[in-house]
């Protein structure tokens, strides 16, 4: 079964320095074989939550027209207590062994 | 041609509005909990003047639980299938199924939550209201935020900021301003019972205080809403196959009996059918409440109950409250404020764990 969607959220930003939300949102819409603005929006909330959590940082933001509105990107990467949340909640392991 | 300090600019400003953005929904979702939580208050109410219920003697405390015990496990199953609705409307369901099978890890602290939440704290009240009284469990009750605060302080470090505890004693001195002074004539010392209830109104308030910060632990890496139908999944599993099983294998009380009665008569499932509709979306802002604001601030803004609680019986009874009723709105609002003008930046960061980025 595959991962929650804040999981493979976490599990993707374990696996690289740091990520663009464009590119998490792209490999997530992909991984779930979803589209659209609403899962877009979607997984923007779930960053959020994970940021205002301190699971995630924001190392720097930009603001880019997104379908003809002006939006704000960020640039995220793990903290080590989102890493520390990960090995307790078992999404850790899983990233290091898959 | 854009300067590079007004892209700066207006980035500056989009980050702002993005922060206060955040604050705003995190307090709406939490205004929305204690909303609905004093709605469900009418068909809550309502439920114990319908047969089977109204037939139970207020004194008779065992039997009474035992029907608490009853309503509440149907009361969950209808909300289970009210969040089904939510989440199905959302697209969360397969987020539901792949959240809750990772139970060794991450949904047992849902199904922890629902303890605390569910039996902990239900029971607690019901001990509070028999063996004290109705105005001695609600005000207990509205300490639960403090209990929410300090474990979710200790246990994760979140920011409980100067202005935020502020807003919360004044949220609570409220209430108390609302209930408290019905305790006078309630309060008996000479009653041998009444420690029975005074552990019944910590109990229900560690309850209510624990499940926020134990929701907290799995919210932390999972969906809010696919979240709240797994503890609702876990409260229909303690009650259906161990608390009534065994109160039905252990006492006389007419576990059965009360199901069929209850599930019969078209007025107490009209009733439990309201009562869950406010109770599944209560929760499911509460739980979303803490993602963005944090449990401390989510179960002191939930305290509004108390004051939306009275306005809901108000107009459906027509009986007004009593003018003290105002000094704790007063109250209430004013805590509200101190809370709310918090700066956004603060509020969007709520754990005090620094930066910690391992990489840059």
């Amino acid at each position: 079964m595959k991962l929650h969607q804040k999981g493979f959220l976490l599990v993707e930003l374990s696996r690289s320095a740091s990520l663009w939300d464009e590119e998490l949102i792209a490999r997530t819409l992909r991984e779930y074989g979803l589209s659209g603005e609403y899962w877009e929006n979607s997984v923007r909330i779930a960053l959020d939550e994970l940021a205002a959590g301190g699971l995630v940082a924001r190392l720097q933001s930009d603001l880019k027209t997104i379908r003809g509105k002006p939006m704000l990107t960020f640039h995220y990467a793990l903290t080590d207590f989102g890493k520390t949340r990960m090995r307790d909640t078992g999404l850790l392991t899983e990233a290091r062994t898959s | 041609m854009a300067t590079a300090e007004t892209v700066d600019g207006l980035r500056t400003e989009a980050l702002k509005a993005h922060y206060a953005r955040l604050q705003r929904w995190g307090f709406a979702w939490a205004l929305w909990t204690a909303v609905l939580w004093g709605a469900w208050y009418v068909p809550g109410t309502a439920l114990w003047y319908e047969k089977p219920y109204v037939d139970i003697a207020a004194d008779d405390m065992g039997l009474r639980l035992a029907a608490t015990a009853v309503m509440t496990w149907i009361h969950a199953i209808m909300i289970f299938g009210f969040l089904l609705l939510w989440n199905g409307a959302l697209g969360k369901i397969p987020d539901y199924g792949r959240t809750i099978v990772r139970f060794r890890r991450i949904s047992k602290w849902y199904a922890l939550a629902s303890l605390c939440g569910g039996p902990l704290a239900i029971f607690g009240s019901y001990m509070a209201m028999g063996f004290v009284g109705p105005v001695f469990a609600a005000v207990t009750s509205l300490f639960y935020p403090v209990i929410g605060a300090v474990v979710a302080r200790l246990w994760f470090k979140e920011k409980i900021t100067g202005r935020a505890a502020l807003g919360m004693a004044i949220i609570i001195m409220g209430g108390i301003a609302i209930y408290g002074p019905g305790l006078f004539g309630e309060l008996d010392i000479s009653s041998n019972h009444a420690w029975l209830g005074y552990v019944g109104g910590i109990m229900s308030a560690i309850g209510w205080g624990l499940e926020g910060a134990v929701a907290a632990r799995a919210i932390d890496v999972s969906d809010p809403d696919a979240g709240i139908q797994c503890r609702f999944t876990f409260e229909i599993f303690f009650w259906g196959l161990l608390i009534l099983p065994f109160l039905a294998a252990f006492t006389d009380y007419p576990i059965g009996t009360l199901i069929v009665d209850t599930m019969t008569h078209g007025k107490a499932v009209l009733w439990i059918l309201l009562a869950a509709a406010c109770h599944a979306y209560c929760y499911t802002s509460f739980y979303k409440s803490f993602t963005l604001i944090g449990v401390g601030r989510g179960e002191a803004i939930g305290n509004l109950y108390a004051i939306f609680a009275l306005i809901f019986i108000a107009a459906f009874t027509l009986q007004l409250p009593e003018w003290y009723f105002l000094i704790g709105l007063v109250l209430t609002v004013l805590g509200s404020f101190v809370m709310f003008s918090e700066p956004a930046e603060s509020v969007a960061q709520l754990r005090d764990i620094g930066t910690g980025v391992s990489t840059p």
